[in-house]
């Protein structure tokens, strides 16, 4: 074992908020990638719906001066996890390729990370997920339907990692950049979201995630997140790098 | 009167205990004892013996002709294809069978009749597919591959474990490491745990890896 080795990446994804036109392709390409159960209307007036990632709506100004602002939200696989350490059974674990891993089969669904995790981006499954008959078969064998009573969140789509992992093994080659893309990254039509490797310095994401816009959400809970976002530039506004840090 | 009675009962709740106990036990460090449906074995819908395909000795097995023959010691791989580039070995269609079995074996077999039927040969109900039934299957919760795991051991021949009656030669002669001698089944049974830690210590063995997230998720 040579090339691709287990634990020689640093998975992560820059978010440029600048180029995203909240169209929500995301959170539909994430919804059937990774098997989450259809949020009914039921389920969200209830405030239990799950969506491992979401875009958030901002109005800015006052109509008719009124601008819509978005934000694309998914796991932040901290670095420094506040759900991680208050986990009883140790189901939910950062693992050496930077991803804040949940072990389904491990969890016992205390939903104690839940409340720890600042962004809200854990879901817990109040219900055994149905289908519609017609829908069975559109499952993703390779990604597990969690049961009641699991915690779920953004894996950034390890399956997907894992199988160009195993595909660069066999081929004994390094992975190629680019090669990994997240089910929402592959869908954003702007290239808002771009996924990629931290620890190769010549992949996008290296290069992206330098630029002065560069900022990290709740950068002062010192989470250390792996997702990093690219503040909006704004044409009337001019916005230094420090005031992007505090501006969303 | 009462003793007897009292000591019999007691041996009685004794003996069950005693069952249970072994069933648990058996069940958590491999397979339970086979009984009441965990059987690691099955009637599948065609009795297809491995000997006969697979295996390379002399068997018991007589043929249309009536002489006992040598097994064919066609490769694993012959006729599970993907196993060397996917995550499933697969079991190949009807279709597959009867580029042989169109000509090959006696008319009157039973089970070569059901072969044929399904694959539309003989009757005019249209080729349907056969329900092979699983013998190997591990919780939806595991991700197992088996392309790297092909891959690596026909690179490295001491890891394997147990024999085979069939070729030995290429990625035909690891499966016995994780199924057993299949090729000397006349009915594939699971003779190996594949439970978790049988699977984590071949893995720290081998530099492969240990983390949760390469089997779960
Ligand atoms: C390479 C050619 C070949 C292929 C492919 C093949 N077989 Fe056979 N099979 C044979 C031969 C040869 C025999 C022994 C014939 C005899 O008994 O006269 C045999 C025997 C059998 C028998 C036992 C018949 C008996 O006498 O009891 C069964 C059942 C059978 N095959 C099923 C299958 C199935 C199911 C498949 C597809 C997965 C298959 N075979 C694919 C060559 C083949
Ligand atoms: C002639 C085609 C053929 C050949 C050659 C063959 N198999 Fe099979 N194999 C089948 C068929 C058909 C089944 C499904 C029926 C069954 O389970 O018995 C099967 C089932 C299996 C299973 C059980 C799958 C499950 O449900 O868990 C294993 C394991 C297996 N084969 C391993 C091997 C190995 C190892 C070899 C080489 C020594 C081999 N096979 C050679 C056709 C073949
Ligand atoms: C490292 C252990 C291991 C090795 C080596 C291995 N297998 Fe398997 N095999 C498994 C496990 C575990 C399963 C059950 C997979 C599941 O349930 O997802 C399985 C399932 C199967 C199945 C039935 C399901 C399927 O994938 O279609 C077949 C057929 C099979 N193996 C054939 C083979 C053959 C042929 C070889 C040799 C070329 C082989 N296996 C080598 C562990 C192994
Ligand atoms: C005979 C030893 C052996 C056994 C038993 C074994 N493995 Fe493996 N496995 C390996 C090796 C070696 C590799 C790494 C191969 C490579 O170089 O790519 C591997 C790789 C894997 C991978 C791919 C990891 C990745 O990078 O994505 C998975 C998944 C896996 N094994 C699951 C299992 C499961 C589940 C079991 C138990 C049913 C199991 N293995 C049993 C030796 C084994
Ligand atoms: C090499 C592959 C592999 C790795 C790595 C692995 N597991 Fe497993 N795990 C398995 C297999 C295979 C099973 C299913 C065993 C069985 O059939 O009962 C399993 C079962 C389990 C179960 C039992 C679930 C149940 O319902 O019985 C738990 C809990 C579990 N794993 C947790 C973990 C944790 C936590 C880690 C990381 C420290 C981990 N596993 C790493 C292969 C693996």
């Amino acid at each position: 074992m040579t090339t691709a080795e287990f634990g020689t990446h640093n998975w992560g994804m820059v978010v440029d908020v600048d180029k995203c036109i909240g169209c929500n392709a995301c959170v539909i390409a994430c919804q059937a990638e990774n098997n989450i159960p259809i949020n009914t209307q039921d389920r969200v007036e209830r405030a239990r719906s799950i969506s491992w990632i979401r875009v958030e709506r901002y109005w800015e100004g006052d109509f008719p001066d009124a601008k819509a602002r978005f934000i694309p939200i998914m796991c932040q696989h901290c670095e420094n996890a506040p759900c991680e350490p208050v986990c009883p059974v140790y189901a939910t674990y950062h693992n050496s390729e930077g991803l804040n891993v949940q072990v389904y089969n491990r969890c016992v669904g205390t939903r104690y990370c839940a409340n720890g995790c600042p962004y809200i981006v854990r879901f817990f499954n109040y219900w055994e997920p149905v289908w519609p008959e017609s829908l069975r078969n559109h499952l993703n064998p390779d990604v597990t339907v969690r049961s009641r009573g699991i915690m779920e969140k953004c894996s950034f789509c390890v399956h997907r990692i894992r199988r160009e992992s195993r595909n660069a093994r066999s081929a004994g080659v390094e992975i190629a950049d680019g090669a990994v893309q997240t089910a929402c990254s592959s869908a954003c039509p702007t290239s808002a979201l771009n996924f990629g490797n931290f620890n190769d310095p010549d992949s996008k994401v290296s290069k992206m995630k330098d630029d002065k816009r560069h900022y990290t959400l709740l950068d002062q809970f010192g989470t250390d997140p792996n997702v990093i976002y690219l503040a909006k530039i704004d044409a009337d506004k001019k916005i230094s790098a420090g005031e992007a840090a505090t501006h969303g | 009167m009462l003793v007897p009675v009292l000591a019999l009962g007691g041996l009685g709740v004794f003996a069950v205990m005693g069952v249970v106990g072994a069933f648990v036990i058996t069940g958590w460090l491999g397979q339970p004892i086979p009984v009441l449906g965990f059987e690691q074995t099955f009637d599948q819908p065609i009795d297809f013996p491995h000997t006969v395909h697979a295996s390379l000795k002399q068997l018991d097995h007589v043929a249309a002709d009536g002489q006992t023959m040598e097994g064919l010691g066609l490769d694993c791989t012959f006729c599970h294809r993907t196993v060397t580039t996917q995550a499933n070995a697969g079991v190949p269609p009807v279709a597959f069978c009867a580029t042989c079995h169109g000509v090959i074996g006696a008319e009157d077999n039973a089970e070569l009749t059901i072969l044929r039927d399904a694959a539309d040969i003989i009757g005019d109900d249209g080729p349907s597919p056969v329900n092979w039934r699983r013998v190997h299957r591990l919780p939806d919760h595991v991700r197992f591959v088996h392309e790297p795991h092909i891959r690596y051991l026909t690179a490295n021949p001491s890891e394997v474990k147990n024999s085979t009656d069939g070729v030995t030669e290429g990625p035909s002669g690891v499966c016995s490491t994780c199924h057993g001698n299949v090729a000397a089944m006349q009915q594939v049974e699971q003779v190996e745990s594949l439970k978790m830690g049988q699977c984590v210590d071949c893995h720290r063995d081998n530099g492969a890896p240990t983390d949760c997230a390469a089997c779960h998720y």
